[in-house]
């Protein structure tokens, strides 16, 4: 295998509403940024790995039409999607590339326009095909169509699962807004920014779901993101400090409503997660961790919803099961804490869909290159885990990235 | 490459025009067969990559529901939303990177299921074309079609001679949906226009299927049933359909020399036995021998009327009657791939042509082939 | 009972589905549609390679360079390639006879270097004709103010 390393990152702006440009042109502002950070141009590239959610804004493969804009003519494009997981579908993609030994030099795409989109057709395409079953477990279809697809109807039973299990409390969610929204005012590519938001003023806001309150939802944004990724020989021509994928891995359970008994297994338990965990230890297996707790820096986990930063830091095999509360009031997860988590808001800030997992990644780069301006943490960073997380509570998809490629032998 | 990887296991579903069955249950079957073919049980999978599309399963995140049927359970598995060839790909670089040895790739399509022409529609710039309501997948055919006749002075009767061929073909592959016994140029000149030149025999089928393979590397490839080897693989992406000129495939011919150079082909049209061409529209395959180095430039004409690319002609092309007469759409690019290994591995049946050692495959997206990938497959 | 009887009728459940899309248009194509209102056919240029693009693009593919330059360009052009169409796509995605056949052609207005798909009003058509764009006396909005070509004498 060869050693992948991250040489750029771009990220648009993110807003609920960006009128003023196309799909294709708002997508170019996150593109020209990462070929601006790595210093190269599109003739440099080999390839590009692209995706968004799909179905969302009406265009079926988008790059067909606007693939111009960033940097395709005459190049390979490949487009994955995966849902909520897209962008980290797609920077996995772009490590796949680049670590087979077909592409030297390729771009990771992601973005998601969707104030372009219609909730109604988010509602219908999500969910209808799964109607029956949503509706055997009381899902209000209100919320699916407010939320883009029904993911806040899934994630209030999977936070009060993990709230029974863990000894998470509502007050404990409010934190975690906080901590995300409080970084996200250091992160100009952040959304929802709140510098001296309190617990207090989280727990204001109009309740939505027990346990979820509007204060722990994600926003629907506009924006992009783009990673620049090359062979460990290039990126030394490119800069001093590169960051390395140092592996990735998905996994994927049975879906969370399969049949009407919906007895898939990623719903015995929807905070149980099996998948990210096994996708957690592979990865850090690949990537010669040994003890995750004790080597892991920082982590990005995937958290729409202010339970799952939580839940994910557990799964992604950081602490016991159940510890992350307490972990979370010892401020360790603060930027200035022992192991930061979403130092760059988080999704619960930001959350154009098709890019948030990549933004993972994206992040964990930019600290790890120490490149992330006022949002970057105290401590140094060797190793960090970025997560994504999707499709009916089912997806997880993990990368472990490091400031020295994986030891070999 | 930095691995060898064949393809050691393959199977589709018969391709119809209404499967009596979801495409899960699609899925399932083309999954279990594959496995069974490659000798294989689900434990010995490490990755599963899907091919499909949301538009045309109806559905957003189409394949988190593919999860079981595809084997992927607790596996690392993902997604390419574009012809099965791509997944194909995808699958390939996970195999060469070293992380993982034996992959299984399923493409999948009903258009049963959904209106048949309007996820081609939704592809165009939605500020301006999709808007006017010109352009689609038959009027762009269309369009493409023209282009190429005028440029290169080529025939009505020559592009429907592609159509004749391969429906013929078709009779000889039992999973076939469109097989025309004895199709004739006059026949397929005689089928209803839709838009000129593009007549509905020269056109695709809607149709439901799937197709799965199974990848190896390495050790598990050496020790499998058989093995069609893959020796290389290019892939590019064109400029959107008003952006570049029409009467050629650009992208096809940048995709077949990358192939060609890793795969070490200097003459394609001595060394290649036997293609298998994703030709959605019948002039497609005449632009694609130009492209793939068949024939000379604006020689594709020639090259059909020549009988080359008969079942008998020393250079078969579809044998298994090409996408013309079963398209799955997320499958039909997989499906020439699973064709050509068949090809060399001698288990093609009755369209099973002689002494191929050396099988070309090619897969496509977008209006007007605008995205295209080519493999070579080769024997011992 | 068959096995897997009744299926196709689950496969077909029907689901009212009328989604309504809010694209943005973006600068670029506002400043075209704007132009249009005024019947002026505005496009975009490459200051690097000279590249005109019809309908305007934000960014030259090939240069990878924004298109700053603005080019009125003249309501003439050439057909780069036709059909003419005995089906159209219908609303419901299948397809469907059209009440007239019609010509649908690329055409290539002088001085740009793209296409754009238009509708040639004109008994037939070939690749080279000569064609002049028609404005619509009373356009249903700027989308197909462009849309109806004849050809030039
Ligand atoms: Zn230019």
């Amino acid at each position: 295998m060869r050693d992948v390393a991250v040489v750029g990152v771009g990220l648009s702006k993110h807003v609920s509403k960006r009128r003023d440009v196309n799909i294709p042109e708002l997508v170019w502002e996150g593109v020209s940024a990462a070929y601006e950070d790595a210093g190269i141009t599109p003739r440099d590239l080999d390839g590009i790995i692209t995706g968004n959610m799909p179905a969302f804004e009406g265009v079926n493969l988008p790059e067909l039409w606007g693939a111009g804009h960033w940097g395709a003519y005459n190049k390979p494009v490949l487009r994955i999607t995966t849902g909520g997981t897209t962008g980290g579908s797609v920077g996995h993609g772009a490590f796949y590339a680049v670590a087979s030994g077909l592409m030297d030099t390729v771009i990771a795409i992601a973005f998601e326009k969707q104030s372009d989109g219609d909730s109604t057709a988010g509602l219908n395409t999500v969910a209808v095909a799964d109607m029956a079953p949503f509706l055997s477990y009381g899902i209000d279809p209100a919320f699916m169509l407010a939320f883009g697809g029904g993911a806040v109807g899934v994630a209030v039973y999977q936070a009060s699962s993990y709230m029974k299990r863990s000894g998470c409390t509502p007050h404990h969610l409010d934190k975690v807004s906080v901590l995300c929204r409080t970084n996200a005012a250091k992160n100009p590519a952040a959304h929802l920014k709140q510098p001296g938001l309190t617990p207090e003023e989280v727990a204001r806001t109009a309740l939505m779901q027990y346990p979820l309150r509007f204060g722990h939802v994600c926003p629907a944004s506009d924006g992009a993101c783009a990673m620049i990724l090359t062979t460990a020989e290039k990126a030394k021509k490119l800069t001093d400090k590169p960051a390395f994928i140092r592996s990735v891995a998905s996994c994927s359970e049975e879906g969370a409503l399969v049949g009407i008994a919906a007895a898939g297994t990623a719903n015995t338990d929807p905070c149980a997660q099996e998948g990210c965990k096994v996708a957690a230890a592979n990865a850090y297996r690949k990537a010669g961790i040994k003890e995750p707790r004790q080597e892991i820096d920082l982590a990005e986990p995937y958290a729409p919803f202010a339970h799952q930063l939580l839940m994910f830091y557990e799964r992604l095999l950081l602490c016991d099961e159940g510890e992350a509360p307490s972990i979370l009031d010892s401020g360790s997860m603060e930027l200035d804490g022992a192991l930061p988590v979403c130092p760059s808001g988080g999704v619960i800030s930001t959350n154009a869909i098709g890019a948030s997992a990549l933004e993972r990644i994206a992040e964990a780069a930019l600290q790890i290159m120490g490149k992330a301006g006022e949002h970057q943490v105290e401590k140094d960073v060797h190793k960090a885990v970025a997560h994504g997380w999707g499709g009916a509570v089912n997806l997880n998809v993990v990368a472990v990235l490091a400031d020295t490629p994986t030891p070999r032998g | 490459m930095e691995r060898e990887v064949a393809i050691i296991g393959y199977a589709q579903t018969p391709y119809e025009e209404d499967a009596d069955a979801s495409r899960e249950i699609l899925v399932l079957r083309a999954a279990r067969e594959a496995l069974a073919s490659a000798g294989l049980s689900r434990d010995d999978i490490g990755t599963v990559i899907t091919a499909n599309n949301d538009y045309l399963d109806g559905r957003t995140i189409s394949n988190m529901r593919l999860v079981e049927p595809s084997g992927a359970c607790l596996k690392d598995e993902s997604k390419v939303e574009m012809d099965g060839a791509y997944a194909a790909l995808y699958a390939l670089m996970r195999l060469l990177s070293g992380f993982h040895d034996v992959a299984m790739v399923i493409g999948e399509s009903q258009a049963s299921v959904y209106p048949t022409y309007a996820p081609g529609v939704m592809t165009l710039d939605p500020t301006w074309d999709r808007q006017r309501g010109l352009l689609n997948e038959v009027s762009a055919a269309a369009l493409q079609a023209r282009s190429y006749m005028n440029t290169y002075g080529i025939s009505e009767e020559q592009i429907a001679a592609v159509a004749a061929k391969n429906l013929g073909n078709a009779v000889k592959n039992p999973l076939a949906l469109r097989a025309v016994p004895g199709a004739t140029v006059e026949q397929v000149m005689g089928s209803r226009m839709l838009c000129s030149p593009i007549r509905e025999m020269c056109a695709w089928p809607a149709t439901d299927g799937a197709c799965a393979i199974v990848l190896a590397a390495g050790d598990v490839a050496r020790k499998a049933n058989r093995a069609a080897w893959i020796r290389g693989v290019g892939f590019y992406h064109d400029s959107y359909l008003t952006e570049r000129p029409l009467d050629k495939m650009t992208s096809l011919k940048m995709a077949a020399d990358k192939c060609y150079a890793m795969a070490g082909i200097e003459h394609p049209e001595v060394e290649i036995d036997l293609a298998e061409i994703s030709e959605l529209f019948a002039h497609e395959e005449l632009m694609a021998y130009e492209a793939l180095g068949f024939c000379a430039e604006g020689k594709g004409g020639e090259f059909i009327d020549s009988g080359a690319t008969r079942m008998d002609g020393i250079l078969p092309v579809n044998p298994s009657g090409g996408v013309l007469a079963a398209n799955a759409v997320c499958a039909a690019g997989l499906a020439r791939l699973a064709e050509a290994a068949m090809q060399i591995t001698g288990e093609a049946g009755d369209h099973q042509v002689k002494g191929v050692k050396t099988a070309l495959a090619h897969g496509q997206t977008g209006l007007c082939a605008q995205e295209n990938i080519v493999y070579v497959l080769g024997g011992e | 009972m068959k096995s897997g009887e009744g299926l196709k009728n689950v496969k077909r459940m029907s689901v009212p589905f009328a989604p309504v899309f809010n694209w943005s248009v973006g600068n670029w194509m506002e400043q075209f549609f704007d132009g249009l209102k005024q019947k002026k056919i505005l496009a975009s240029k490459c200051a690097a390679c000279g590249r005109v693009y019809l309908p305007p693009r934000m960014i030259c593919e090939r240069c990878f360079d924004k298109t700053e330059e603005w080019v009125e360009l003249p309501e003439t052009g050439t057909v780069e390639t036709y059909t003419m169409a005995h089906v159209g796509v219908a609303d419901n995605g299948e397809l469907e006879d059209l009440p007239e056949p019609q010509i649908i052609a690329m055409v290539k207005h002088d001085g740009a270097d793209t296409c754009m798909a238009v509708r040639v009003d004109a008994q037939d058509c070939n690749v080279g004709l000569r064609v002049k764009a028609v404005w619509n006396a009373e356009p249903d909005g700027v989308l197909d103010a462009l849309s109806a070509y004849r050809a030039l004498d």
